[in-house]
C-alpha cells in the first residue's frame, strides 16, 4: 500500500507500466494483436512459398480446382463427392451419440449400484469397460464389420457397413463414455445419496432425481469431448466399405494424385468438430465462473 | 405408546464401537437432546434410529413396532423418521420448490398440485414463499437450513431428527433456525435433537441425554441435567461449554 | 493384386486416350536410340550402378510369382527385366525396392527410378508424375461367387442392379462408377484383400478386375478346402483404351529410354511372348457389356 498524499511515498510515476506495455493494453492492444497474429500467420504461410517443394505442395495439397471437384464429386470419372460422404459421417455419429449416451448411462449405472441383484451387471458392466477401452476402435470397427456378417444370422449379418460402423462406434465409445459418467456420479457427494435416501426415496429415485442430474451437468465437458473425438473416428469406417468423406477424398486421390481431397475433407470436418469445441469451452468456463460464484 | 425407541443399540465400524447399549424412549409431542463431545456418537445414534446405518445388535422400534425384522421397508419407515442434517444437503440443482416437493411426490408418489400447494404453505410459514423459485446456492445458510427443516416436514413424519443442524452456521444465522425449531417444538413436534447449544437444549427439551464415548452417561430433564449434574464426565463436560 | 489403378478418364477421352498411348508420352521430347541410351542411362540412375524398380508388397500373381519380384517371374517382374536387357543392364544390376501405391504418387523425390504395378495411365495422373508408354492394355472383368444370380443375368440393364465392391484407387472401381453406375454405390475397400473378403461373406454381389488378375483370383485364389474354386468370372468388358505404364518421377530423364526399350520389345515380340508366358491362360473369357 501506498499513500501518495503524504509526498513520502515514492514518486507516482514509479507505479507506471513501461511504455512498451502500455502500447499493448486496451484498443491498442487489440490492434497489436491482430498486427502479430497476421504476421505470424503470413510467416507460417510464406513457408510454403519460400521451400524448394513449396510449389509442388501448393499444386499437390492446394489445387483450389482439385478441390472443388474433389468436394463436388464427378460421376463421369467415378469420383464420389467429399460433400456428400460427410452426410454419411453425420448421420453415423449422430445415431452412434444417442445410443452412446444411453448405453453408457446403463453401463454406469451397473458398476456403481451396490445391490446383490446387480452383482452380475456389475461385474458384466466393469469387464465390458475394460475389454472396450482396451481395444483400438478400428478392431472393434473390423470384427463386427467383418465378423457379424460372416456369422449368417438373417438380418444381423446383411446391415450396411454403416450400420455395423455405428454399432462398433457405439460399443467402444459407450465404454468410454460409461467411464465419464461414473465420475460424474462419485464427484455427487455422498450428504445428497443421505438427504435423499431419508426423505425415503428409493435407492433407484434416488439416483434418477438426485444424482444423476448433478453427475450429467458435471460431466457434460468431458462428455462433448468424447463426442468430438467420435466425430471423426466415423472415418474408420471407410474400413468396412461405407463412402464417408475420408474415403471419398482418398478414391479422389488415389484416381487423380492429388492430395487436395484430404484438405477439403480435413476442411468439412473442422466445420463439424469447431463449432462443437467451442461449445464445450464455453460451457467449461460458465461451469468455472458459477463454481466461483458459488465460492465467495 | 413411543413413537421411537431404542433398546441396547450397539454399533461398531470394525473394532471400533460407536454405540454400546444405548436405550431411548421417546414419546409422541416430545423433544429429546443428545448433548455431548463431537465424535461421542450422537449422529451415528440418529443414523442408526432412520436406517441409514444397519446396527449390530439391540433393536429400533417405530410405534412399538421392531424395525428389525427383514420384512420391514427402510424406504417406507425413513419416510417416518425424517432427518436433517448439518450441511443442510439440499439439492443443488432443484429449485426450493422442488427441493421441498421432492419426498412428497417421488417418494409418497402425491399429486403435484397439491403436494405443491403445501409446501408453498410451509414454506409461507419460514417467510421463504417469496424464494420458491431460487435455487439453494442463492439463499443464505441460516435460510437453507430451514427450507431443509421444512423438506423434512413435507413428509408429515412421525419424528424429526436433527443432527447437530446450526453447527456449519455463522453465527449470526443460528438464532433464525433455533426460533423455528422453538415454534416446532412449541406445535408439538415430536424431535430428536443432537445438538451443542445449551441454552436452547435447556428450553425446549423435555429430557436431556448425555452421550460420552458411544454410552449414554446421564439423562434426564433440562433441570437434571444443566443444573444439577450427577455424574463426573457430564459436569466436566457441561464446565467446558460454558 | 493390386489393381490396375485409375480413374476411367470416360467414354469422350476413350478414343483419344489410344492416340495419346500411340504417341506416347510425356517425359522426354523424342525417343532417344537405343544405342545411345546404354551409355547415357547410366548417369539417369536413381542409385549409381543399378537400375532401382519398385512395385507394391505383396506382389500378387500373375503379375508376380510368390512375392518375389526379384525372381523373373511374372509378367511384370518378367518385363522390368526384359527392359534393363534392353538398357544392357545385367540381371544383377536390377534391384527392388517396395513403394506402397499411396507413396508412388506423393509429391517429393522418388527412391526409384521406376515403379510396375498394375497402374494404369490417365491425364489426370500424368500431371503429378511421368508414364512410360503402355507394357499392357488392360481390360475389366467381372468375378462373382459361383451360383449367385449375376452369373447368368448380366444384361448391361441387370448389371445395374447389383452391390459391388473393390479396392479403393482401382481402375475396376472406377469402371463401375463410370460405366455400369450401379443404383447402389460401390463399397470401396482398404486392401484387395478384404474386397475378396467381401465377396465370400456375399457382403457385395461383385468385384471389378482386370481380367489376369480376376481369372486367378477365380481360378486359384478363392477356392475351397480341396482347392475347388469357389468364384467365377463372369466376363470381361470390351476396351476402353485403358493400359498400364511405368511411374517415373515427374519429368525423369529416363523416361525417353525405357520407351525407346518397351518399343522395341514390342516390335521384336518380346512383349507378346511373355504375355502368352504369363498371362497366356487367360484367353478364353467371354465378352459382356457394362
Amino acid at each position: 500500500m501506498t499513500d501518495s498524499s503524504e509526498g513520502t511515498g515514492p514518486d507516482p510515476a514509479r507505479l507506471y507500466l513501461p511504455r512498451r506495455k502500455v502500447a499493448f493494453a486496451g484498443r491498442r492492444g487489440t490492434a497489436v494483436s491482430a498486427v502479430s497474429s497476421v504476421a505470424v500467420i503470413a510467416l507460417l504461410v510464406s513457408v510454403f512459398f519460400w521451400a524448394p517443394g513449396g510449389a509442388n505442395v501448393r499444386a499437390t495439397f492446394f489445387s483450389f480446382h482439385d478441390m472443388w471437384v474433389a468436394f463436388r464429386g464427378d460421376p463421369s470419372k467415378g469420383l464420389l463427392s467429399v460433400g456428400s460422404g460427410l452426410i454419411t459421417n453425420i448421420w453415423m455419429f449422430l445415431l452412434s451419440e444417442v445410443l452412446v449416451l444411453a448405453i453408457g448411462l446403463l453401463i454406469a449405472v451397473a458398476r456403481v449400484s451396490r445391490s446383490p441383484v446387480l452383482a452380475p451387471f456389475r461385474v458384466l458392466a466393469t469387464l465390458y469397460t475394460d475389454v472396450f477401452r482396451g481395444i483400438p476402435i478400428l478392431l472393434v470397427v473390423y470384427i463386427i464389420g467383418f465378423g457379424l456378417p460372416a456369422l449368417s444370422l438373417g438380418a444381423i449379418s446383411s446391415q450396411s457397413p454403416a450400420v455395423y460402423g455405428v454399432t462398433a462406434l457405439t460399443i467402444s465409445y459407450s465404454a468410454y463414455v460409461a467411464e465419464v459418467y461414473r465420475a460424474g456420479i462419485n464427484s455427487v457427494p455422498h450428504g445428497q445419496i443421505l438427504a435423499a435416501r431419508s426423505l425415503g426415496l428409493t435407492y433407484a429415485a434416488t439416483m434418477r432425481r438426485v444424482v444423476l442430474p448433478q453427475a450429467v451437468r458435471t460431466v457434460i465437458p468431458p462428455l462433448l469431448n468424447d463426442f468430438i473425438s467420435m466425430q471423426k473416428d466415423t472415418a474408420l469406417v471407410s474400413t468396412l466399405g461405407a463412402i464417408e468423406a475420408t474415403r471419398a477424398a482418398q478414391i479422389y486421390s488415389s484416381t487423380v494424385f492429388n492430395f487436395s481431397s484430404y484438405v477439403v475433407a480435413a476442411l468439412l470436418f473442422l466445420v463439424l468438430t469447431v463449432p462443437l469445441t467451442r461449445y464445450t469451452d464455453h460451457l467449461i468456463a460458465r461451469d468455472r465462473s458459477r463454481r466461483l460464484a458459488g465460492a465467495s | 405408546m413411543s413413537v421411537l425407541e431404542l433398546r441396547h443399540v450397539e454399533k461398531r465400524f470394525g473394532e471400533h464401537p460407536v454405540l454400546r447399549d444405548v436405550s431411548l424412549t421417546l414419546e409422541a409431542h416430545r423433544v429429546a437432546c443428545l448433548i455431548g463431545a463431537s465424535g461421542s456418537g450422537k449422529s451415528t445414534l440418529l443414523r442408526c434410529a432412520n436406517l441409514l446405518e444397519p446396527i449390530d445388535a439391540g433393536d429400533v422400534l417405530l410405534h412399538g413396532q421392531s424395525l428389525s425384522d427383514p420384512r420391514v421397508d427402510p424406504n417406507l419407515v425413513r419416510r417416518e423418521i425424517a432427518m436433517v442434517f448439518q450441511s443442510f444437503n439440499l439439492f443443488p440443482h432443484l429449485s426450493v420448490l422442488d427441493n421441498v416437493l421432492l419426498g412428497p411426490r417421488y417418494a409418497l408418489g402425491r399429486d403435484r398440485a397439491e403436494a405443491e400447494s403445501e409446501a408453498r404453505t410451509l414454506l409461507a410459514r419460514i417467510g421463504l414463499e417469496s424464494r420458491a423459485g431460487d435455487y439453494p446456492d442463492r439463499l443464505s445458510g441460516g435460510q437453507q437450513q430451514r427450507v431443509a427443516i421444512v423438506r423434512s416436514l413435507a413428509m408429515r413424519p412421525s419424528v424429526l431428527l436433527l443432527d447437530e443442524v446450526t453447527s456449519a452456521l455463522d453465527p449470526t444465522l443460528v438464532g433464525e433456525v433455533l426460533d423455528l425449531l422453538r415454534d416446532l417444538a412449541t406445535a408439538g413436534t415430536t424431535m430428536l435433537i443432537a445438538t451443542h447449544e445449551m441454552a436452547f437444549a435447556r428450553d425446549v427439551a423435555s429430557e436431556v441425554l448425555f452421550l460420552e464415548e458411544g454410552v449414554i452417561v446421564e439423562r434426564g430433564t433440562p433441570a437434571q441435567i444443566f443444573d444439577d449434574p450427577q455424574e463426573p464426565a457430564t459436569r466436566a463436560f457441561l464446565r467446558r461449554t460454558e | 493384386m493390386r489393381l490396375t489403378r485409375l480413374t476411367l478418364s470416360a467414354a469422350l477421352v476413350g478414343a483419344a486416350l489410344t492416340g495419346v498411348v500411340a504417341a506416347a508420352p510425356s517425359g522426354a521430347a523424342s525417343t532417344p536410340s537405343l544405342a545411345s541410351c546404354k551409355t547415357s542411362i547410366k548417369s539417369q540412375e536413381h542409385q549409381k550402378g543399378y537400375l532401382t524398380v519398385a512395385t507394391d508388397s505383396p506382389a500378387y500373381t500373375p503379375w508376380f510369382v510368390n512375392n518375389k519380384p526379384s525372381n523373373g517371374k511374372g509378367y511384370e517382374s518378367a518385363v522390368a527385366y526384359a527392359i534393363a536387357g534392353a538398357l544392357g543392364i545385367s540381371k544383377s544390376h536390377v534391384k527392388w525396392v517396395v513403394e506402397p501405391f499411396d507413396a508412388s504418387y506423393a509429391p517429393g523425390p522418388k527412391p526409384f527410378d521406376f515403379d510396375i504395378n498394375e497402374i494404369s495411365y490417365t491425364a489426370d495422373r500424368a500431371k503429378a508424375v511421368s508414364f512410360s508408354t503402355s507394357y499392357y492394355d488392360v481390360q475389366q472383368s467381372i468375378v462373382a461367387m459361383k451360383g449367385t444370380k449375376i452369373v447368368k443375368a448380366h444384361s448391361p440393364a441387370q448389371l445395374r442392379t447389383y452391390q459391388y465392391g473393390d479396392q479403393i484407387g482401382t481402375t475396376g472401381l472406377a469402371f463401375i462408377n463410370s460405366y455400369i453406375k450401379p443404383t447402389k454405390p460401390a463399397r470401396v475397400y482398404n486392401t484387395l484383400d478384404e474386397a475378396v473378403a467381401a465377396l465370400q461373406e456375399h457382403l457385395i454381389d461383385a468385384l471389378v478386375i482386370d481380367t489376369p488378375t480376376g481369372q486367378y483370383m477365380a481360378s486359384a485364389q478363392i477356392v475351397d478346402k480341396k482347392n475347388k474354386p469357389l468364384a467365377v468370372q463372369v466376363g470381361q468388358f470390351p476396351s476402353v483404351g485403358e493400359h498400364y505404364g511405368l511411374l517415373f518421377q515427374k519429368g525423369s530423364p529416363m523416361v525417353g529410354c525405357v520407351d525407346a526399350a518397351i518399343a522395341q520389345l514390342r516390335h521384336n515380340g518380346t512383349l507378346a511372348q511373355l504375355t502368352k508366358k504369363w498371362l497366356g491362360i487367360y484367353t478364353s473369357v467371354p465378352l459382356i457389356k457394362p
